[in-house]
């Protein structure tokens, strides 16, 4: 009987050998491939500034974007500039919402499509209202670049692109204002980090992080000194608060350790419990 | 009180009589050592996670808007919730730790064989059962490494011609891992498994019960050779009765398990909680590494050294029959394995290739 069942579980497994080559793009890729790569791959907007056939000065967009925060972050070509990605034919047409490269007046309005606190407070500032009146003030691109747009931070405020227009004492305060607050920030970025590494998904304070630095940071573009120096205590009360909260979490994960230890000296002790009554017995 | 009512029962059904013949007056082998205690650790591991399973079932809500938030939640919020998630998780891998020992020390005594091929069958069948307890467990908090471990998992059956996508599709409930996979998965876990496992159990116990305790072929003679027409019970009458010897040695084996548990919990929190695993599910963003759980391991690497997909899951069932039916396949009467080198080499070379294959999936 078992040589039967044996001689049969080799011929069921005989059509294997015969389909061996089976579906090869499946072979290949099983396991291995990123399910979703497709998503970028698909994309015409990457597929033709990568090609041969694009301006040399253009081919480098698509490396510099897939260095960016917006990467990073899943926005994509067609977020900012619209058009559709998926259609190669009409991917740049007006009718797919295509808007391609703002002039440099256009530019607070482009980005200001998501950034909508930020432009208002930009537009309202000697900066905005200089672009406004001679169109050569300094707009989002002139700090924070185009394509390859990095996470904002502290270093973007310095004498050289400052003083291209005006004196820098002004923008020193505001950066020593920014220091304090980043670096609390980045205080609280460990936390959060150490957070996750013990196990927990910090979502409450990661969103209040996020909201307070995006507060901050949006009031940060008034670039009015006296204003960014008078709420600068409010903002570092705000993470102060964010960070007692981290710290309480790690003594609660403290108190928990201590509780689970606890539980398994009782177990321990019970079992040398037995184990003694066991032998007792056995005696 | 408590005499009236020991009274009023005993009257009924007979509790002395009853526990006189279960426990006190139950014998088992004089021989018997520790290793006969998985069993029995098993069926308190799955009690653990009946227990821990309905206190997450309290708050867990399986829907993927919420079933991450949720779990979350239990960990925060809800009082000792994070005790009884460790448990849960902790558990659901001892479990399989315990059970798959327990078959271990079982095939290395050879206490599979006649008469108890149908216990081995049963038992098999349960270690199944748990390992799909883990598996359909592992997608409920819906984090990155549980999606995406299953989005791997599922498209196995899709290497098998004509029937592998309606396969796949019926797992999933559609082309990709959904809310229906979640749904599923779910159903399954908490209304489908656990009826089933009862049913096993039950079954396995029976035929404990009704063949008797084998004893282990080392030290004192083996069982009788004789011809096997007819049934007989190993009752062990000249054996020591299971309770206080045994059912301490039981206990102390639950004790073990206990302490293993909670210092996986004190000092290794996060042995089953990778960075991807605090990460809810990202339909659009595959982790750099998928793999699915370490008793699930050696498969999955199996699976991916085989370059033919169909050849690979045709080979992971004859192994999973020849696993099953084991008792059907050796059917020497010597069931003392150091009197079996052909067979001893054979369960080391096994035993030593699923630990590399582990090991390498890890990797």
């Amino acid at each position: 009987m078992r040589y039967l069942v044996l001689s049969l579980m080799m011929i069921v497994s005989l059509p294997s050998f015969a389909a061996a080559g089976y579906q090869e793009d499946f072979a290949r890729e099983f396991l291995s491939k990123t399910w979703m790569g497709e998503r970028i791959e698909e994309n015409a907007c990457i597929d033709c500034h990568s090609s041969e056939q694009m301006k040399p000065s253009f081919r480098d967009i698509p490396d510099e974007w897939k260095k960016s925060w917006h990467a990073q972050n899943n926005i994509s070509c067609n977020d900012c500039h619209g058009g559709d990605p998926k259609d190669p034919s009409v991917s740049m047409t007006h009718q797919r919402g295509f808007v391609g490269a703002p002039a440099p007046r256009q530019i607070p309005e482009f980005c200001g499509k998501c950034h909508i606190g930020i432009l208002k407070n930009y537009l309202e500032s000697g900066h905005g209202k200089a672009l406004r009146s001679t169109g050569k003030g300094p707009h989002c691109v002139v700090c924070h670049g185009s394509h390859n747009i990095q996470r904002a931070n502290i270093e973007i405020i310095n004498e050289q692109r400052c003083t291209k227009c005006h004196s820098y004492e002004r923008a020193k305060v505001m950066k020593q204002a920014l220091f304090l607050v980043e670096k609390k920030a980045g205080e609280i970025e460990d936390g959060i980090k150490a957070l996750r590494r013990a196990g927990i998904y910090p979502a409450e304070q990661e969103r209040a992080l996020f909201n307070t630095e995006v507060e901050f940071r949006t009031l940060f573009h008034t670039v009015d000194v006296s204003l960014v120096n008078e709420r600068t205590d409010e903002f570092t009360r705000k993470l102060g608060a964010i960070e007692k909260d981290i710290q309480d979490t790690f003594i609660e994960l403290r108190s928990r350790r201590n509780f689970s230890a606890f539980l398994m000296m009782l177990f321990i002790g019970m079992g040398i419990t037995i184990y003694l009554l066991h032998q007792t017995k056995d005696k | 009180m408590w005499e009236r009512l020991n009274n009023w029962l005993e009257v009924r059904i007979g509790v002395d009589d009853l526990i006189r013949s279960q426990v006190t007056e139950y014998r088992v082998p004089k021989n018997i050592n520790i290793f006969y205690t998985f069993g029995f650790v098993a069926a308190v591991g799955y009690l653990i996670q009946v227990l821990s399973g309905i206190m997450l079932l309290i708050y867990y809500v399986p829907h993927p808007d919420h079933a991450f938030r949720s779990v979350q939640d239990i960990m925060l919020k809800v009082p000792y919730g994070w005790l009884f998630r460790q448990m849960h998780v902790m558990g659901s891998n001892l479990m399989i730790a315990a059970i798959g020992l327990h078959m271990l020390t079982v095939f290395a005594m050879g206490n599979y064989k006649r008469p108890r091929e149908l216990t081995w069958v049963g038992g098999a069948l349960l270690f199944s059962v748990t390992i799909a307890f883990g598996f359909s467990g592992y997608l409920l908090p819906w984090t990155q490494l549980s999606y995406w471990a299953t989005t791997v998992v599922t498209s196995i059956p899709t290497a098998v011609p004509v029937v592998g996508d309606f396969v796949a599709r019926v797992l999933r409930g559609g082309e990709q891992v959904t809310g229906a996979t979640l749904s599923r998965f779910f159903a399954f876990h908490v209304s489908i498994l656990p009826p089933l496992f009862l049913l096993l159990a039950g079954f396995h116990l029976f035929l404990v019960k009704r063949i008797g305790i084998s004893a282990t072929p080392f030290g004192l003679p083996a069982e009788e050779k004789r011809p096997w027409t007819e049934y007989h019970k190993k009752s062990h009458v000249d054996g020591y009765p299971y309770y206080p010897r045994f059912f301490q040695m039981d206990m102390l084996m639950v004790m073990v398990y206990l302490a293993v548990m909670f210092f996986l919990i004190t000092f290794l929190p996060n042995i089953f909680f990778p960075a991807d695993a605090t990460i809810p599910a990202d339909p659009f963003k595959t982790p750099v590494s998928v793999r699915p759980e370490w008793y699930l391991l050696a498969q999955y690497q199996l699976l991916k050294i085989i370059p033919n997909k169909f050849f690979g899951i045709i080979i992971q069932l004859v192994l999973f029959t020849l696993f099953l039916l084991w008792p059907f396949f050796d059917t020497e009467k010597e069931k003392n394995i150091m009197k079996r080198p052909m067979l001893r080499v054979l369960f080391l070379f096994a035993f030593i290739l699923w630990v590399i294959l582990m090991f390498w999936g890890r990797s």
